[in-house]
């Protein structure tokens, strides 16, 4: 690994830093990064208009390899930081990464709360079944009774199932995906960047080192795109919504001889921003971040007509 | 007479805390200074609770033990409080009590009255004892009743029967009450002032600083300023965010922060503790992140709505690793105000986070302020870039180690954080001795420039004679009803010290040295005199403590001061 006080910079528009990667050769997690930075380029969203959060973990390193605004926050943390920082400035594209542990056993409890705020973000859920980062123990997406060679006794708990826990706690774009299809995976993340809400996107990313029974010899024959089998995710009211969550649940329970993988529900309602403006008329109307809060250091804000409520 | 105290007592819910704010206002707007005590159980109806209201001309910032007016809204509450009557005093109940204190006032008559007028059956207007109650002590007090009518009908606002229905008790109670005694207070110069808690001066504090961005979760004594800033969100244009759990309370705050807003979170000890690692965090990413931390008693859940200033020291050491912090702890709401302003300055300034420690007495004790005077405020955004920029490094070394700061959005800026060690551009893929030499010495040093740049009375203020040979030191809320009794006990002074972190050290010793040092704290040990043996070598000579979840009173604060000779340790206990 090259150890310098400054990594060179990057190269103008492009959204690959210069930063050497240290995923193990072969990693599933290189296919999300080219994903990711391919479904950038395509989107053209300027650089400094992204921001890219990670959790702590092998695939939570991410953020180092993209050339945006970057938050590698703590275990657990990526997504609940990402949904602040939407709400801070909802004119960035704001894109959260994490893997299986971070998201779905440390960080459990944003992504249910995610769910019920709906802020309109994309979350990458880089899904292994393991924890690489601190040698393979067996994480929250590991099924029951499973035993990769870097665990030493059989997994004694259900798996977490982050399609069926997305669609439950309210998230309006659920999707899988899957490291070794580019392709799918691109057009899975820019149509998720494109729905206006929070975004799921499970993408089954095999882990080379620790993981030998979740491999690409694995998922290549069993994975299969619902949606060329007809399934259509689109639900643009709250009837339609009611009427195909129930298919997308029974359709994320399957698990076997063939996984399913594509959008699972696209709904169309209200995004937190929108909620927002419930109790605060002129929320994203003015830029926060850019916003004046002073006049050569006179606080903008008068407090005069609050002091005179208390008197 | 020069103050009078009453007390409003009985089971939460039966509208104690309506009758003590009332006349509390009233007094407020007859031009009276005021201070109040809350003392609630942890329960929302039923359990024994009880408000004090002092009343004076001139400033008070402590209750007393005295009561002159005591409305007991059950028979427990007399049992209970009526050995704190003076034996001047009156009290105000509807049973017949024997005790020639007992002001009678018929409550059935006067409620039959009102409930015939409205057309009502009597039962309907039980809850509505506590306004007799009331009536009786203003007109006790020789107040206008049009007055007390007013504030009334304010608190019912969008009820107006039932504002009427209170109202017409208010004239029945003025008509057929004929008080044998009365309550005569020296007459005052009428002065606006606002009668607030420190909940609310940090709200108000927050507006002025420009703060975008509040996250929360409920916890006592705290929420009660993120509920006051839900209430004004609309008209100041931010966003107050309630989370799932105080872990995303501070991660979001820090990361709105880290977007460009004026970020903060407001906790208690229970949430706090939940919010460690992601301090720890912000001083390793060196974001500007505000937390407003209100302690209650503990340890665990311990006594959630009782006072107690029992977490300095984990305020200053909590977090893993050694990262610079700033801890501020105003000693009243004015001083809440103004430093709330100023902690977002030094947050953004020297981009680490920072703590103002507050507490449940300062929380919920309502008392008369003068009006902020906003041209004392400003707002320093430090480096701060928001135009376009070029060649940018988030953790750039400087001279003074505190780095240009861009946000997402800037053109030419982007923004890496991270909380693994990194190198100058927040890539963390450097364990480089070297660099973690340079970027702990960048990070650290900034506590020696904060100490030389914060005014002198953010630091320490300093009370009473400087001949004095005794020295109070003390922090917090304890501040009040040391300053009330040192116009008693003049022969002592205080050295408030309100940073503790930096702590600065010049600033303590030049008031300390060869004095004879008294601690008062309101928790168990002293924690305060810990921190100044450890870094003045200076050795309080007695720990006056009190840690029963009550604020200290004024009488025994006088009482222990004027002792001979002190004890090591002093345990205050009056409740």
């Amino acid at each position: 690994m090259i150890s310098t006080a400054a990594t060179p910079p990057a190269k103008p528009q492009s959204y690959r830093t210069n930063v050497e990667i240290d995923w193990c050769p072969g990693c599933g997690d290189f296919g999300i990064l080219n994903a990711l930075v391919l479904a950038l380029q395509e989107m053209k969203i300027p650089n400094e208009d992204v921001v890219l959060t990670g959790g702590i973990g092998c695939s939570s390193k991410i953020p180092h390899y993209v050339n945006v605004n970057t938050l590698h926050t703590l275990h657990g943390r990526s997504l609940v930081q990402a949904q602040a920082v939407k709400m801070a400035n909802p004119r960035l594209e704001v894109i959260s990464a994490s893997g299986d542990g971070d998201g779905l056993g440390i960080g459990s409890a944003h992504f249910v709360a995610a769910g019920r705020r709906n802020v309109d973000l994309t979350y990458i859920l880089f899904n292994n079944g393991v924890y690489g980062l601190t040698k393979g123990q067996a994480s929250p997406t590991l099924p029951y009774g499973e035993m990769p060679k870097s665990i030493e006794t059989e997994n004694l708990k259900f798996p977490v199932n982050p399609l069926f826990l997305g669609l439950a706690s309210g998230f309006t774009f659920v999707a899988r995906s899957y490291s070794y299809n580019i392709k799918h995976l691109k057009e899975t993340l820019i149509r998720a960047m494109k729905h206006r809400g929070l975004a799921l996107v499970d993408v089954m990313q095999p882990c080379v080192t620790y993981n030998n029974i979740n491999t690409k010899e694995f998922y290549d024959p069993r994975l299969y795109d619902i949606e060329k089998e007809g399934w259509n995710p689109a639900a643009n009211n709250e009837e339609e919504y009611k009427q195909k969550l129930p298919q997308a649940v029974a359709k994320s329970m399957e698990w076997g001889d063939r996984i399913p993988m594509g959008v699972f529900i696209d709904y169309q309602t209200e995004t937190y921003d929108q909620k927002l403006q419930k109790l605060v008329p002129d929320y994203g109307k003015k830029n926060y971040v850019m916003e004046p809060i002073d006049s050569a250091g006179k606080p903008l804000n008068d407090i005069t007509k609050l002091m005179e409520s208390f008197c | 007479m020069h103050d009078l105290n009453l007390m409003v007592a009985g089971p939460q819910g039966s509208g104690i805390n309506f009758t003590s704010d009332s006349f509390a206002k009233l007094m407020t707007r007859e031009g009276y200074q005021v201070f109040t005590n809350a003392e609630l159980f942890s329960t929302i109806k039923g359990e024994h609770s009880y408000f004090r209201v002092r009343v004076c001309k001139d400033i008070i910032r402590s209750y007393s033990e005295r009561i002159d007016i005591l409305i007991p809204l059950d028979s427990k509450s007399v049992l209970l409080h009526v050995k704190e009557l003076s034996k001047d005093g009156s009290i105000i109940y509807e049973d017949k009590l024997d005790d020639p204190r007992h002001a009678i006032i018929p409550y059935n008559d006067i409620l039959q009255t009102v409930a015939t007028k409205f057309g009502k059956a009597l039962s309907e207007f039980n809850v509505m004892k506590n306004t007799v109650a009331l009536a009786g002590a203003t007109k006790m007090i020789g107040i206008d009743k049009e007055k007390l009518k007013k504030i009334i009908s304010e608190n019912f606002a969008s009820r107006p029967k039932i504002a009427e229905m209170n109202n017409a008790i208010v004239d029945e109670v003025y008509a057929e009450f004929k008080p044998s005694k009365t309550f005569d207070l020296e007459p005052v110069t009428y002065k606006k002032r606002m009668l607030i808690n420190s909940t609310h001066a940090v709200g108000m504090g927050k507006m002025v600083a420009g703060l975008k961005f509040q996250s929360y979760y409920p916890i006592t004594p705290a929420s009660d300023e993120s509920n006051y800033l839900e209430t004004i969100m609309d008209k100041y244009d931010f966003v107050v965010e309630q989370t799932e759990d105080e872990i995303a309370a501070i991660n979001m705050a820090i990361a709105a922060a880290n977007t460009g807003l004026r970020a903060a979170t407001s906790t208690s000890g229970p949430g706090f503790s939940l919010m460690v690692e992601a301090l720890s965090y912000a001083g390793m990413t060196e974001t500007p992140v505000v937390i407003f931390y209100y302690q209650r008693a503990g340890p665990a859940t311990g006594m959630p709505t009782r006072h107690e200033q029992g977490d300095l020291k984990y305020a200053l050491s909590a977090g893993h690793g050694e990262f610079p912090r700033v801890l501020i702890a105003p000693g009243d709401h004015k001083e809440a105000f103004y430093d709330t302003v100023e902690a977002f300055n030094i947050a953004e300034k020297y981009q680490l986070p920072v703590i103002v420690l507050l507490d449940k007495a300062m929380a919920m004790s309502n008392y008369t302020v003068d009006l902020f005077d906003l041209s004392k405020t400003r707002i320093d955004r430090g480096k701060l870039i928001l135009k376009e920029t070029k060649d940018y490094l988030r953790y750039r070394f400087t001279e003074d180690g505190i780095s240009p700061r861009s946000v997402p959005g800037v053109k030419g800026g982007l923004v890496t954080i991270a909380g693994d060690e990194h190198d100058e551009d927040g890539h963390i893929f450097t364990e480089d001795a070297d660099n973690r030499i340079k970027m702990m010495d960048k990070r650290m040093h900034k506590t020696s420039s904060i100490l030389k740049e914060v005014p002198p009375d953010m630091k320490v203020k300093f009370y009473g004679k400087p001949e004095n040979k005794k020295v109070i030191v003390s922090w917090g809320s304890a501040k009040g009803p040391i300053l009330d009794a040192m116009e008693v006990v003049k022969d002592v002074s205080l050295l408030q010290i309100r940073m503790m972190e930096p702590f600065p050290v010049e600033a303590v010793m030049k008031y300390l040295n060869g004095k004879t040092i008294i601690d008062v704290e309101q928790n168990y040990s002293g924690q305060l005199a810990d921190l100044l043996r450890e870094k003045t070598g200076l050795e309080a000579i007695s720990r006056i403590v009190k840690f029963n979840g009550r604020p200290i009173a004024f009488e025994e604060m006088v009482q222990v001061l004027s002792k001979p000779k002190l004890g090591k340790r002093e345990v205050l206990s009056y409740d």
